[in-house]
């Protein structure tokens, strides 16, 4: 301890990351699913009073499990660049925004066909990785040994920055990317036993489960994916192994560029992308995360889909105005539940 | 008839109209001090969508200006310059910037700003500063204070409200016989007053609101159409703008079947139709009559203005088809120079302030983008409710649909 | 800490009042504000003093006791709109005009708001305040979410209409002293830059404290304070009161300052404004507080009034990427913020 009191730099470290130790998730499991149980019961009970049968729940339930998708993506990424690095990546957002914008841009002069669609969305998301490891290495990796918080604001300005651009670039008017089923604007609607599902929600869940499959081989069976797990575990025992930590948080910054902008692309055809849709999915994904514990995959994937979920329920049956109150009320009080959250002390960092 | 042609037919009529003046002002006019629009807009931020069209009107205006500027009733000509902020959105940024163009650069007149919070906070400071004010928002707020139900004295806006658009949409929904309706509007200031105003306004031709909810700007899946298909209204009215307009619209369209949708006057862009696509299709909405300008009867007075904005318009935007937030900021411009206009040359800043006050105030027969105004003390918006049209959605474009054509 | 007193930095806030004071008062007919490019004016000192108060408060929680917050705006939303329903819708509730009208009014409003805005934060803390690092900047972002609902949702009593909804409330009354109006804006810049310097002096008064050094015990370790005697949980729940009324007091001058208030300055990126501020000017000093409201302001200022000069196409766009640019370089070269917090003793 004596030492770090002594840099100031570090001392605002904990000020923003008390990381805590990642812990097997079973433990914290039961408040926050009771928690969880208890709310959709409450909201199942209202709906009751509204005379919703099975159908209509199942309905808020499918247009929870879409939205809820995304944010896991986008939680995800917080996740990975957090475990690696230790910094909360508010221009995570952006790559949300970046990831249509680009693809939009490229498929103009590409054939509107399945191939065009496909090419434009990989190359948008490449360009994604790209300006995510770019970022990290202009911005952050200057900045690997000042506090955690100096580079929480560096991604800050990068947010807005990017932002910025991205006005001046695409204006301020909304776009359309052609729902992937369809190759056009009018998406197909598939009714199954009375509820209504978007095709693009199954591309949104597809894409979502394929992300999960592929991220989790990433981490457990190559060496870039092992090696970055050892960062997150410990960066000096990491680096005295070896592993170029530096390099490992390039890769980070990209792979959460990715899930970022691969979030943002199966979503755009069911909303309409504009330049400044990052900041909320952005701060969804960051509510996500945290609630599913900020360091680990499987709990920011829950988290998302819980916030998605709970989020239709609301706005299905009281109202919607009201929803993100409730959203937020729900999270401070999982974060209560949390034993971890109490207990890990700055010393375990 | 094509965009270019419409700027040739302008160009004409403008050039005939200057040949017949030049007599008129072959005496060699005067040089009066130059005069200082401050023009804020929200260029930047949510408001962007609105604000960067509003801006390229400034530019547009700045353009005619610099060669016409603006003669005063003594026949004197001052030049005018258009001083353009953008307040990012934000309430903050819109009062300084308000004072900053008032104590710093000595405007005469201030125009602004796109939306209605960061307009309300103008409102202070240009009425404590003695400087006239005209908004692009349109909260009714703005010009009146709702405490005591009185004009501000320095406030204007061109700019039609809510409670208009609701009582066209009642009428329109009366005359086509539906009386239960849902409303669904986004969560900004924008569609809370839709349902305020709707809520006041259909009761009185005997229109029910089964069901009335918002919706995020940014959400993608609307659970709320779950509501709207256990109540068994007849038509969905929704309060929004593009985009989210556009994602509701598909929305609705999708699952509730062939059911009405009434859109609010914020969804007359041609972003809706753009994003869409054929859910629009069908939708009905009132509009100002600029989004139709080309479809208005021969002897409609707003006709030739609104032709002539639309072509130069999309000669400054790259192209842009116009919305009708250009036209709010083609409006509050042109009050701007008229207020102007009025005052004689060599009185003091505060003087030509309050005259031109007096002067916007004194504005009668205006042909403006949305209609013809009249404002008076009681009066600083002077918007005639019949001025609105309804229009729907016919193969990609608005079309205007006359009360006949109704059912 | 007299060293951080003669800091040059010191001198920016000081400079700013003084030649803001100077641009009202016209000395020879000449406007400072037009000697300095119109860049320097009444209406930006009023904000950075008004923003100083709250930078107070949120130095002494994250910088000093280690506690982040990343919904302060909440508080200042709070006093603001207390402040402004109180002078302005005070007779939905019942109020007396005659006591509306009286010019200690608003002054009782503002006390009375702050102690419960305070108490509200102390109640809020003594929960929340469990929670560690990221956590608790969590649950404090959602705090300041939900308020920000709370008022844009007219505190769900649609029928009453207090807070106006989005549109907020316009003409807030301004503040007396007496007969006297603290008004023109010159004026009322001292009142905001008295009460900001004496909130600097407050701060450097509680850093100072045993109470001071007990938050820096806390900083360092919890469990080692816990150990020393320290009651951590009173000691962090007491700070965080203060700094939430500190916020308030700030809130409710800053409503009778811009007499109109809508809640959306009081929302999620306001309050991550205020931590940009916070660390720009360097949390972990009392006077790190004034100095990074007053650049971060002088920024935006330089930014949107004569960047447009040099620029004439661009109006607007490229603000916000020039901005993000030289916090991204501000936080490269000063990480830890202008003004350098001295070795802990």
């Amino acid at each position: 301890m004596a030492d770090r009191r002594a840099t100031p730099e570090l001392v605002g470290q904990r000020v923003a990351a008390a990381i805590p130790t990642p812990r097997p998730a079973a433990r914290r499991l039961p408040p926050a699913a009771l928690l969880l149980v208890g709310a959709v019961a409450l909201l199942v009970l209202a709906g009751r009073r509204l005379g919703y049968g099975l159908a209509e729940y199942a309905q808020l339930l499918v247009d929870g499990l879409a939205t809820g998708s995304v944010y896991a993506l986008v939680a995800l990424g917080f996740v990975v660049v957090y475990r690696v690095s230790g910094v909360i990546n508010f221009a995570q957002g952006a790559f949300v925004m970046l990831g249509p914008m680009l693809c939009i841009s490229l498929l103009g002069p590409l054939p509107d066909t399945a191939a065009g669609l496909l090419l434009a969305a990989l190359v948008a998301t490449a360009a994604c990785a790209a300006s995510g490891a770019l970022l990290h290495r202009l911005a952050l990796h200057p900045l690997r040994d000042a506090a955690p918080l100096a580079r929480i604001i560096v991604t800050v300005g990068a947010y807005v920055s990017i932002q910025g651009i991205a006005l001046k670039v695409w204006g301020p008017r909304p776009y359309v990317l052609p729902a992937f089923t369809t190759l056009s604007m009018a998406d197909r609607l598939v009714d199954v036993g009375g509820v209504v599902v978007q095709a693009q929600s199954l591309w949104v869940w597809g894409t979502a489960l394929v992300t999960f499959a592929a991220l989790g081989a990433f981490f457990e069976g190559t060496v870039a994916g092992k090696a970055m797990r050892a960062c997150a575990v410990n960066r000096t025992a990491a680096r005295l192994v070896g592993i170029q930590v530096d390099r490992m948080g390039t890769l980070a910054f990209a792979l959460a560029a990715t899930l970022g902008a691969v979030g943002g692309i199966v979503l755009a055809p069911s909303t309409r992308p504009t330049f400044d849709m990052g900041l909320e999915l952005g701060l969804k994904g960051f509510v996500a995360s945290i609630a599913g514990g900020l360091v680990s995959f499987p709990g920011a994937v829950a988290g998302g889909i819980a916030l998605g979920v709970l989020e239709s329920l609301w706005a299905g049956v009281v109202l919607a105005g009201f929803k993100d109150l409730f959203a937020f009320a729900m999270l401070v009080i999982l974060l209560l539940t949390f034993p971890r959250s109490r207990a890990a002390s700055e010393e375990s960092a | 008839m094509s965009n270019r042609k419409w700027a040739a037919a302008g160009a004409c009529v403008l050039a005939l109209v200057a040949l017949g003046l030049a007599p008129l002002r072959a005496a060699p006019a005067r040089v009066g001090v130059p005069y200082r629009i401050g023009f804020v807009a929200s260029i930047t931020g949510p408001g962007a969508s609105l604000g960067v069209p509003e801006r390229d009107v400034a530019r547009l205006l700045q353009e005619r200006l610099s060669r016409e500027g603006v003669v005063g009733p003594d026949g004197v000509r001052h030049e005018v310059q258009i001083l353009v902020h953008d307040d990012q959105s934000r309430a903050d940024v819109a009062a300084s910037l308000a004072r900053r163009l008032i104590e710093q650069d000595q405007v005469h007149v201030l125009v602004g700003t796109t939306l209605s919070g960061p307009s309300l906070a103008i409102v202070p400071i240009a009425t404590e500063l003695r400087t006239p004010n005209i908004s692009m928002a349109s909260a009714r707020a703005i010009i009146e204070d709702p405490n005591t139900k009185r004009m501000r004295t320095w406030i204007f806006k061109p700019v039609p409200e809510n409670l208009h658009s609701a009582a066209k949409q009642a009428e329109y929904l009366k005359a086509v016989g539906i009386n239960r309706v849902c409303h669904l509007y986004e969560n900004t200031a924008y569609g809370q007053d839709t349902f305020a105003s709707a809520q006041q306004e259909f009761p009185k031709a005997g229109i029910r609101i089964l069901y009335g909810d918002s919706f995020d700007r940014f959400a993608t899946e609307f659970p709320q159409v779950t509501r709207v298909r256990a109540s068994g209204c007849q038509a969905v009215v929704i309060g929004s703008i593009p985009p989210a307009a556009a994602v509701i619209n598909v929305a609705v369209a999708g699952r509730v079947g062939p059911r009405k949708i009434v859109h609010g006057h914020g969804a007359c862009s041609p972003d809706l139709i753009r994003t869409a696509g054929a859910a629009a299709e069908g939708t009905v909405m009132p509009c100002g009559k600029i989004l139709v300008a080309d479809q208005l009867p021969a002897n409609d007075p707003v006709r030739r203005v609104n032709l002539e904005l639309v072509a130069e318009y999309a000669r400054v935007s790259g192209g842009q088809p116009i919305s009708t937030f250009a036209g709010h900021a083609h409006d509050a411009l042109q009050w701007a120079v008229l207020g102007l206009r009025t005052v004689p040359d060599g009185q003091p800043l505060a003087r030509i302030r309050e005259l031109a006050r007096d002067g916007i105030e004194g504005i009668r027969n205006y042909v403006g983008t949305h209609g013809v105004m009249n404002l008076s003390p009681d009066d600083h918006l002077g918007f005639n409710p019949r001025d609105f049209v309804i229009v729907t959605v016919q193969g990609g474009r608005f079309v205007l649909l006359p009360p006949d054509r109704w059912k | 800490m007299t060293a951080r007193l003669r800091s040059p930095w010191t001198a920016v806030p000081c400079a700013v009042a003084v030649v803001a004071v100077l641009d009202l008062v016209e000395p020879f007919g000449v406007r400072l504000g037009h000697l300095t490019g119109g860049l320097l004016t009444a209406d930006l000192a009023v904000r950075a003093g008004l923003f100083t108060i709250v930078l107070v408060g949120l130095n002494l929680l994250m910088g000093y006791a280690g506690q982040a917050s990343l919904g302060q705006a909440a508080f200042y939303g709070m006093g603001a709109f207390a402040s402004a329903i109180l002078t302005v819708r005070a007779h939905v509730l019942g109020i007396p005009p005659e006591v509306v009208s009286a010019w200690w009014w608003p002054w009782v409003v503002m006390a009375a708001a702050a102690c419960a805005v305070a108490g509200f934060a102390w109640v809020v803390g003594w929960v929340i305040l469990r929670l560690r690092g990221h956590y608790l900047a969590m649950a404090t972002l959602g705090l300041g979410i939900m308020v920000y609902i709370v008022l844009r949702e007219n505190l769900g009593m649609p029928h009453l209409n207090l807070t106006g909804g989005f549109d907020g409330i316009v003409g807030v009354p301004r503040l007396r002293l007496g007969s006297a109006a603290l008004w023109p804006v010159g004026v009322y810049l001292l009142v905001v830059w008295a009460a900001a310097l004496a909130c600097v002096a407050l701060g450097e008064n509680v850093v100072h404290s045993p109470a001071g050094r007990a938050l820096r015990a806390i900083h360092g370790s919890e469990a080692a304070a816990e150990s020393v005697g320290v009651d951590v949980g009173a000691l962090k729940a007491r700070i965080f009161a203060l700094s939430a009324g500190l916020a308030s007091v700030a809130g409710s001058l800053y409503a009778h300052f811009q007499a109109a208030v809508v809640p959306d300055t009081f929302g999620f990126v306001p309050s991550l404004e205020l931590v940009v501020m916070s660390a720009v000017g360097g949390m972990r000093t009392v006077w790190g507080a004034p100095l990074g409201a007053t650049v971060v302001l002088l920024l935006e200022q330089l930014l949107r009034t004569h960047l447009l000069g040099l620029v004439p196409a661009v109006s607007g766009e490229l603000e916000p990427v020039v901005f993000g640019v030289l916090l991204i370089l501000l936080m490269r070269f000063r990480p830890s913020g202008l003004v350098q917090a001295a070795p802990a003793p």
